[in-house]
């Protein structure tokens, strides 16, 4: 903007200002050598913004290297912020901008409106542009547009030098760097080299296999030193041909002809055979040989390696030897085996399997085989192993095989799959094992079993089996079905025990308990009390044996004797009243007899002594025949005595035969056959037979008499006990006077003692059915032995019964 | 002249009875004759000439019960009287249901026996 009418003074200073300001712009270039082109126009921007106080500076650098633009920027304090500046500029500063000053805009910023000038760096702008703003409308005057233009030009000159500079600086690096790679990379090369020679010398002299060279018409030109070492052999033997010792003399000759034709052929082979150790053995060896051509494909030289196989030899023959035997057990072990692949195709039938069969393994293989199966078995067998294929289970089954005979047999099928790593199976092996023998025993014991269960249903007998050590109880069926036991629920002695009848729970316990101890066999009769109530009679047998692993056990029956024992209990009260009645009727008819003995004596005697009278008092009397009838009425008196004496002989039959004889002995005789009488009578006998009974002098068997007259007396008064045990006590001991002694004592009915001196007389008894006549004889017997039998009744119920001997009868009789 | 004194036939097998009872029939007044077995006196002439049977019960072979029917069998009415050594009164009843005039008990007395055989046959003459 011109000012015609400025002072001259002012004009001056102006005009000096802008020449100082126009030298520090030319001294600017100075300043930037060696600079980077971003410095340069930072040192620029910082410049132009001082010496013409404005209100900011831009400069925009278009990157040489094709990146986006960089901008510097300088900023007054006046302004407040950069970032507003920048965002007005963008949109007025674009390649449009003017080639130079004085091109301008006003922009507006929210402080303040400025005023910018804008201008190219270079002449194509390729460089960049520079943009200066200020606040002053008149911006930019003539003085300023001079300095902004020189700034300009001087910056385009330095930059121009500082982008020639980065060039070459980047160009230098970069060969500096290549020079120094290849310098490494040729170090390293050759290190590397070094190194493969060694290892290649290294390889060859110690992988596990000897390594060769054959010219081309195959004499040998170099050995590894582990084959020199091998073989025993220098390399000046093996030179040429020599290497040929070392072969075995059998493998000579096939290695000879493998390396003629491969020196014929040019083609790489190889061959086995076996190489002489320095020691003498020989060992075998897989020999391979590569040819190695020249640039026109001619063979100069024969590569090749000697590798030790004989442990692989060995393996294999082992392998192979394994496999025989296998093959060799599979074909000779006497089960059938087989195996399929996944689908359960047969691949493989054992010789066992086509002899039985008679097949042969063209019509067995694939599912040829199960025109073999029984038609009756064949569908289920199928059905079992279509299973067994889709769910990879265990495949067991049985059926019946067809033998090349025409016979079947039955097998147990069995198969087992293999998989592979993922679990997949890849076959089924199998095995056909003959169990006819096992199905018929099978069969046969099933029949055993329903005869056996019949026959005990039949005979009500039961069977069972006792462990004493564990109390393990098995029982048949029969014998739950007696003991109205359920199955279900284990079996213990005490489940045993509930059913047993209360009154023989303590015969049952021990007899158990016996067993248990001392291993005495069991045979006993006892009651069982159904929860019916009703009660059953069981008779158990049974022994001890030693089972498996030397246990103890109880085997043995156990029958329902309810009918036999009802019908015995019926037989038994027939017979006695039988035997009663036989007893009173040969009473009745020994009375009989006795008055006939004695009144036909008597009728005689009366009749004569009648007659005799009649004739003594006849007119006149007949004396004559007086006298013959008083010698018949003599004659029949003593007929009538000796009918009296026959009589009384009646009473003790038997001769008196003492013996030495042990009292106690005797009385257990008498115990153990009267037993079975006192069991079926429910009466337990208690014996206290002393140590100090001496030997006696007397007849012992009718001494037995007695005691088995007392025993069953004790045993009937006992017979209406409910309320309490049919308890009997039998003692023998030794009196002060030397006298023996035995007694019997009874829980009975007991005895009056007004009547305790009759029992003993003849025909009297305090039993219903009783003839009285026992104890008389008992009475008679004993005092025959000049001993003493009495009766008195006890403190308790029931009476004691007892007699005393001396120890020697005979000296008395 | 006197009335022939009636027969009396004693059939017993104790032989003191065979040898006692007809002497003391004589004194009674009567004629006797004596047999061991009712089978000896079947075979003879006494079964038509006696008026009275004096028979014992229990004998080996034919007993007095059989004797009793088979006289009834023949016909033949001759009064029985049965003596017996045991004392059964059931077997005495049965002899009386089947027409014997009496049945004693041995021993029995001389005027039990005569009174017997006079309420059977009536006095002798």
């Amino acid at each position: 903007m011109e000012t015609p009418r400025e002072a001259p003074l002012e004009e001056v200073a102006r005009l000096r200002l802008c020449l100082n300001n126009l030298v520090s712009v030319v001294a600017l270039p100075a300043l930037w050598t060696d600079k980077a082109p971003q410095q340069i126009a930072s040192m620029l921007c910082d410049a132009l913004l001082g010496m013409l106080n404005l209100a900011f500076v831009l400069v925009r650098l278009n990157a040489s290297d094709g990146g986006g633009p960089v901008e510097i920027m300088r900023v007054s304090e006046v302004l407040k912020t950069e970032s507003e500046i920048r965002s007005v500029l963008a949109r007025s500063l674009d390649d449009s901008a003017p080639l130079q000053w004085p091109a301008r805009a006003r922009v507006s910023t929210r402080d303040a409106d400025l005023y910018v000038a804008t201008a190219r760096l270079d002449v194509n702008g390729e460089m960049g542009i520079i943009a200066a703003g200020s606040e002053r409308a008149d911006f930019p005057d003539m003085t300023e547009r001079l300095l902004l233009d020189v700034a300009t030009n001087q910056a385009a000159v330095g930059l121009q030098q500082a982008y020639v500079l980065v060039e070459q600086r980047g160009m230098a690096r970069t060969l500096e760097d290549h020079i120094a790679q290849g310098t490494r990379e040729l170090a390293a090369t050759n290190e590397e080299l070094k190194k493969s020679e060694r290892n290649l010398k290294l390889i060859i002299d110690t992988i596990p296999a000897f390594v060769w060279c054959m010219l081309p018409d195959g004499s040998n030109e170099f050995i590894s030193k582990g084959w020199h070492e091998h073989t025993g052999v220098s390399p000046q033997e093996s030179g040429g041909w020599g290497w040929m010792s070392v072969i075995h003399p059998d493998d000579l000759p096939g290695l000879m002809k493998t390396w003629r034709d491969l020196l014929r052929s040019g083609e790489p082979d190889e061959t086995e055979a076996r190489i002489r150790r320095h020691d003498g053995i020989y060992r075998w060896f897989l020999i391979r040989a590569e040819p190695f051509r020249d640039e026109s494909g001619n063979i100069t030289r024969w590569y090749g390696t000697s590798t030790d196989i004989e442990d692989r030899k060995r393996a294999e023959e082992a392998l192979e030897s394994r496999s025989q035997d296998l093959k060799l057990i599979i074909d000779t072990i006497p089960t059938l085996s087989w195996s399929t692949d996944a689908t359960g195709s047969v691949e493989f039938l054992s010789r066992p399997w086509l002899d039985f069969t008679g097949l042969s393994a063209e019509e067995a293989l694939g599912f040829g085989w199960s025109v073999a199966i029984h038609p009756d078995d064949g569908p289920g067998l199928l059905q079992y192993w279509q299973a067994a294929l889709n769910s990879g289970d265990r495949f067991d089954v049985e059926a019946r095989i067809r033998r090349f005979d025409g016979v079947y047999r039955w097998f147990l099928f069995r198969a087992n799959p293999l998989r592979d790593e993922t679990g997949t199976i890849i076959k089924w092996y199998g095995t056909n094992i003959d169990i006819e023998d096992r199905k018929r025993a099978e069969e046969e014991l099933r029949r055993n079993d329903a005869f056996l269960a019949k026959a005990q249903r039949l005979s009500a007998t039961g069977s069972f089996s006792w462990s004493v050590d564990t109390n393990e109880i098995i029982f048949s069926e029969e014998a739950y079905w007696i003991f109205g036991l359920d199955r279900a629920t284990p079996l213990t002695l005490e489940r045993i025990a509930s059913r047993v009848h209360p009154d023989d729970l303590q015969l049952f316990a021990a007899r158990t308990e016996a067993a248990r101890s001392t291993g005495e066999g069991l045979d006993y009769e006892f009651r069982l009390q159904m929860p019916d109530g009703s009660v059953k009679y069981l008779h158990t047998t049974s022994n001890e044996t030693r089972g498996v692993n030397g246990r103890r056990e109880y085997i043995g029956a156990i029958q329902d004797v309810t009918q036999r024992w009802l019908a015995q209990e019926a037989l038994n009260r027939a017979r006695s009243d039988l035997a009663h009645v036989t007893r009173v009727t040969s009473l009745n008819a020994l009375t009989a007899s006795i008055a006939h003995e004695v009144n036909q004596p008597l009728s005689g005697i009366i009749t004569n002594a009648g007659t005799c009278l009649r004739m003594l008092d006849a007119d006149p009397p007949n004396i004559l025949g007086a006298r013959e009838t008083a010698r018949r009425t003599i004659r029949d008196g003593n007929r009538a005595s000796e009918v009296v004496a026959r009589l009384r002989a009646l009473f003790s039959r038997g001769e008196f035969t003492p013996e030495r004889m042990d009292l106690n002995e005797a009385t257990r005789e008498v115990i153990a056959l009267s037993l079975n009488d006192l069991q079926r009578n429910r009466v337990s006998v208690q014996t206290d037979l002393g140590d100090d009974v001496p030997l006696i002098n007397g007849d012992r068997i009718q001494l037995q008499q007695v005691i088995l007259n007392l025993l069953r007396n004790a045993a009937d008064a006992m017979s209406d006990v409910q309320d309490r045990p049919r308890r009997m006590l039998l003692r023998t001991g030794c009196e002060e006077n030397g006298n023996v002694r035995l007694t019997v004592q009874d829980a009975g009915v007991g005895l009056d003692r007004s009547n305790v001196e009759k029992i003993f007389d003849s025909f009297y008894t305090t039993k219903s059915r009783g003839m009285g006549i026992g104890l008389s004889v008992s009475r008679s017997i004993i005092e025959r032995h000049h001993g003493r039998i009495w009766a008195e009744p006890n403190n308790g119920p029931g009476t004691t019964f007892c007699f005393s001997i001396p120890r020697d009868a005979e000296a008395h009789s | 002249m006197t009335r022939p004194r009636p027969l009396l036939s004693v059939v017993d097998d104790d032989e003191s009875v065979r040898e006692s009872l007809p002497d003391l029939l004589h004194e009674f007044g009567y004629t006797a004759r004596a047999f061991s077995s009712p089978e000896e006196f079947l075979a003879s002439d006494a079964l038509n000439q006696s008026k009275c049977l004096i028979l014992d019960i229990a004998m080996p072979g034919m007993s007095g019960l059989d004797l009793q029917r088979e006289l009834k069998r023949q016909g033949k009415k001759i009064s029985i009287i049965f003596i017996t050594a045991s004392r059964n009164e059931a077997v005495r009843l049965k002899v009386l249901g089947e027409g014997a005039a009496e049945c004693l008990y041995k021993p029995f007395s001389d005027t039990a026996l005569l009174t017997a055989i006079q309420s059977a046959i009536g006095k002798p003459a």
